[in-house]
């Protein structure tokens, strides 16, 4: 496997967990544009943690989550009051307000950045990756995520069967922030130098984007979706100056052909997987 | 130095209403984000600024601009929203990022990444009233955007086709028992938003004087705070938030804020969206969107 | 129930198999080749400079094979877009370093790519020599591969900012930055400030730096700030195309006072942003310099400019294209002197000949005047401070950042 190779694969592993992230708090109906926040969060704390504190790497990314799944939680709360787009611009402004809190923020750099970080390997970071698919995997079969896709299908009626619609969908919102604070972490200790810019709406809006076209039915669709993202600009480069545009095309037709995302359970059983039902 | 800072508000103000108001008639209506809309103004502003150094009056660029933003957004109607005017809210989103996407690949191309710059003799003359100096294109902008909005009011409030915008923005299945063509009124919508894009567009273009391929982002999601604040089914809503965001931004920055009011104008529009998710002089607070 | 799990693990890695299958190969290796690689970002809100670098490396790859090539070899520059996104730089430098097998690369353009594509020249043992990135110590962090053809904006403010005092017999400023970028930021709160007060100069708004973001319209507010403050000059940090957007709300305002910033202030563009207003900022090339080669540089580079598509009428070669042009060049004379064999076998060897000719490269014939690098890799050169004032630069002082000053 050639290095440029295992760059392309280490970013795709640190996009599909941030893919993941807003994945599992779509599984309630809710639409975050902010997880790039989240990814923010994770990735200044596990770099703090490593740098300054000298934390162990694993140890630093679990705490990373920690911190991030907790501030997921703080805004889940709030965000129980609101519904579809005004949710998503709701979380819009907290990734901003994130974004301009790092930007300000002295002990991490400020505008100036934060460096040195040591760096992992790809296989480090698939671990993580693989590990956390399998258990987004298993957990989709459980009862636990019946519960969320009845919140997410009808609230009311998944009430009135006993479940917690609140805990569920702050729950949700914990989890996926974790998720998006490992992501964070990974990539700060991939790319070993980390600004606020990276945390930006720009950076939330390309992790829903990864869930949407890989599959938003599924969770090994976000491993399809972040592959494509990353994929595509590199395969689009003998379009030169035009490279950009012909990526908005391929996206907008994607979108247009398979509304679902292209993994879904459908082709998910064709090619031979998954159970028949 | 206050009323100074108050005048900058207002011409701010003035612009962000103007976006605000685009971007509100297709989500008001809709209930779609349309993100191109950002790009659309930018777009417009090329076209005014090119329109103006080939010679053009002020009128004619500012139609030219209107007609590329105009046609631009019915071209997204029929390529990005109608093919997916069925699934959830996400999908439009991106299909329209993936319009933006293209926009701007564009609008790089033909123009190229350097900021246009309208030469130097159209900086405009300056009025001074004591302290106090207010150009004579601000006064242009802030007229433009309320006689637009005036304009945009009559329309909604008085016309046949207003009337009907106004009942898919109450309610789409009344919308559709009163006999109002869906198609139309989308259309309508649609290219309603770019004119009003494409207005903004120009008048950035000729006050600012100069414009680049990546304004867009910026002034946009600002723009959505405004939608937010002002209530996203009301136009008069835009006509008081965006003057407000503006005033509260400049009054940042004037008292030794300009670090922080990226903070203070989100946080602003959370809390808006937390206590009063109808925004300021929205009617009914059981309207706070579909599922997704 | 696993074992479904199994496969959907087995579907992800098969995707990614074939997918790894189809990724673009390597070029074919051939022995009679010279092989040079470069970052340049042709998309994105740099992309005037990236397509003008491009043209730049062309025309001296045509130039050195019309001469014969790179000891009797073909020169071929592999050049790759990075769309201004540090991710995308730090790929293309493990591309051109790992598939397509070049000697050393010329790149990336900011110092955000910088920041991240270092590192991996680390990793990967081949010199990365950056055309723009004036951030300070980026190249210091990641010795001994990394590389910058520019000088440390604090070397240069020394220089400028006497200069602005004296001419403009000035007091007190006011700062004004770009809080989004790193370069602009460091320059306007840290450089500036610092090297003003040592020359007893007032920073009427310390603690209070005024700031705006990249891609913002409207710095009204601001600028009516800095015209309460009444400064006798303006620090901006910036780069150009923001501060023409400060330049021209102050003329707006009616404000006319001297204008100072870092390197990224250098475009010919912001010489129409307000002809009236002074521009005084450092450079190591300007386009209408008063230099025999850089003439000769400008003259060759202009015509072909004018001729490609997607590039403004008004474009002129940068300081970011001399800069890559000589990046480019000293890797050539690295070859042709260090006894690089360009051998597929000896490609380890060859780069680390490359490295240890440019650290220890004394007086080389740059554009400007010689070059060498110093310990933290950063170019010792000539500079010049630059007046920009009725749409056009004139030099005013002629500076060299080495120690001994023999530029």
């Amino acid at each position: 496997m050639s290095t440029y190779f295992a760059g392309l694969l280490a970013d795709i592993g640190i996009l599909t967990l941030g893919a993941l992230s807003v994945y599992i708090i779509l599984s309630t109906g809710q639409l975050s544009l902010g997880n790039a926040g989240f990814m923010g969060i994770g990735a200044y704390s596990a770099s703090w943690l490593t740098v300054e504190a000298g934390v162990p790497m694993t140890l630093a990314v679990v705490i990373a989550a920690a911190v991030s799944g907790v501030v997921g939680v703080i805004v889940g709360f709030p965000a129980l009051r609101l519904k579809g787009i005004y949710l998503a611009m709701a979380t819009l402004g907290f990734g901003e307000m994130v974004r301009s809190f790092f930007l300000n923020f002295g002990p991490t750099g400020g505008a100036a950045g934060y460096h040195g970080m040591q760096i992992i390997s790809v296989g480090y970071i698939w671990a993580w990756t693989g590990g956390l698919v399998v258990l987004v995997m298993v957990l989709e079969r459980s009862r636990l995520w019946l519960g969320l896709r009845a919140v997410h299908d009808d609230e009311t009626a998944a009430e009135l069967i006993g479940l917690d619609a609140v805990a569920l969908k702050v729950g949700a919102f914990g989890f996926g922030a974790a998720m998006a604070g490992i992501s964070g972490a990974l990539f700060a200790h991939h790319h070993l130098y980390i600004e606020p810019s990276n945390f930006g709406f720009q950076h939330s809006i390309e992790l829903v984007l990864a869930v949407i076209l890989g599959g938003s039915t599924i969770a090994p669709g976000s491993i399809f979706g972040a592959g494509l993202l990353i994929l595509l600009p590199e395969y689009l480069r003998f379009l030169a100056d035009w490279r950009l545009a012909a990526f908005g095309t391929l996206l907008i037709v994607i979108l247009i052909v398979r509304r679902q995302g292209i993994l879904d359970r459908q082709l998910y059983r064709l090619i031979g997987f998954g159970r028949a039902s | 130095m206050l009323l100074q800072q108050l005048i900058n508000g207002l011409t701010l103000g003035a612009v962000y209403t103007l976006i605000a108001l685009s971007f509100s008639l297709v989500m008001g209506i809709l209930g779609i984000l349309n993100i191109a809309i950002a790009e659309l103004f930018m777009l417009a502003g090329f076209i005014g600024i090119t329109a103006l150094m080939a010679g053009l009056p002020f009128p004619l660029a500012l139609a030219a601009g209107i007609a590329g933003a105009t046609v631009a957004s019915v071209v997204i109607k029929f390529v990005a929203y109608d093919p997916v005017r069925s699934s959830p809210v996400i999908t439009p989103l991106l299909t329209t990022l993936g319009c933006s996407i293209i926009i701007q690949n564009v609008v790089v191309n033909y123009w190229g990444s350097n900021p246009l710059q309208l030469p130097f003799e159209f900086l405009g003359e300056r009025l001074r009233y004591g302290p106090i100096s207010i150009g004579s294109m601000q006064i242009l902008v802030m007229a433009t955007s309320v006689a637009s909005v005036a304009v945009l009011g009559f329309m909604i409030q008085r016309t046949r086709i207003g009337r009907g915008l106004r009942a898919a923005a109450e309610n789409r299945d009344v919308a559709r028992l009163l006999g109002v063509s869906a198609e139309r009124l989308t259309i309508v919508a649609f290219a309603l938003s770019g004119v009003l894009a494409g207005i903004a567009g120009v008048l950035i273009g000729m006050h600012y004087a100069a414009i680049t391929p990546y304004v867009g982002v910026e002034t946009g999601l600002k723009a959505i705070a405004v939608m937010v604040v002002g209530g996203v089914t009301r136009i008069w809503g835009a006509l008081l938030a965006g003057p407000l965001i503006g005033i509260i931004e400049v009054m940042t920055i004037a008292h030794g804020g300009s670090q922080i009011r990226d903070l203070v104008v989100y946080g602003l529009m959370i809390l808006i969206l937390l206590i009063r998710p109808q925004g300021l002089l929205g009617g009914r607070s059981s309207d706070t969107g579909q599922r997704v | 129930m696993t074992q479904s799990i199994l496969k959907g693990i087995a579907v992800g890695a098969l995707a990614l198999a074939a997918v790894a299958a189809a990724a673009p190969s390597a070029m074919a290796q051939d022995g009679k080749q010279i092989r040079i690689g470069a970052i340049v970002p042709s998309s994105g809100p740099f992309a005037e400079w990236g397509r003008t670098n491009t043209v730049t490396l062309k025309m001296l790859e045509d130039k050195v094979n019309a001469a014969g090539g790179v000891n009797g070899a073909k020169l071929e520059i592999v050049i790759y877009d990075d769309a201004t996104k540090p991710a995308q730089a730090a790929n293309s430098l493990r591309k051109l370093a790992g598939d397509d097998n070049v000697l050393a690369v010329a790149g990336p353009l900011t110092s955000s790519a910088c920041e991240v594509t270092f590192p991996v020249a680390n990793q990967m043992e081949i010199v990365a020599m950056s055309q723009a990135s004036s951030k300070p110590g980026v190249a210091a962090n990641n010795r001994p591969w990394a590389f910058r053809n520019t000088v440390d904006e604090a070397i240069l403010a020394e220089e400028s900012v006497p200069y602005l005092v004296d001419t403009f017999d000035v007091k007190d400023v006011a700062v004004i930055y770009d809080a989004k970028d790193a370069v602009s930021t460091a320059i306007a709160t840290k450089i500036m400030p610092g090297i003003l007060k040592e020359h007893g100069v007032e920073v009427l708004n310390d603690g209070d730096f005024l700031s705006f973001n990249t891609g913002e319209l409207d710095v009204s507010a601001q600028v009516t700030k800095i015209i309460s403050l009444d400064p006798d000059a303006v620090v901006i940090g910036a780069d150009y195309s923001e501060a023409i957007t400060v330049i021209r709300e102050m003329r707006r305002q009616g404000f006319v006072k001297p204008v100072i910033g870092g390197t990224p202030l250098i475009s010919s563009a912001i010489l129409h942003a307000a002809p009236d207003i002074p521009i005084i900022a450092p450079a190591t090339f300007y386009a209408s310099m008063d230099e025999p080669r850089a003439k000769e540089f400008v003259a060759e580079l202009q015509p072909l400019l004018k001729e490609t598509s997607g590039l403004p009428e008004s474009i002129e070669p940068s300081m970011y294209d001399a800069n890559i042009y000589e990046n480019v060049s000293m890797f050539i004379e690295a070859v042709e002197k260090a006894g690089v064999t360009g051998n597929p076998d000896d490609l380890a060897a060859d780069r680390t000949k490359i490295r240890d000719y440019i650290t220890n490269l004394k007086g080389f014939e740059g554009l400007g005047g010689p070059i060498s690098f110093n310990k933290d890799g950063d170019a010792e050169k000539a500079f010049f401070i630059v007046r920009g004032e009725g749409e056009k630069w004139t030099t005013v002082v002629h500076g060299c950042s080495s120690q001994g000053g023999d530029c």
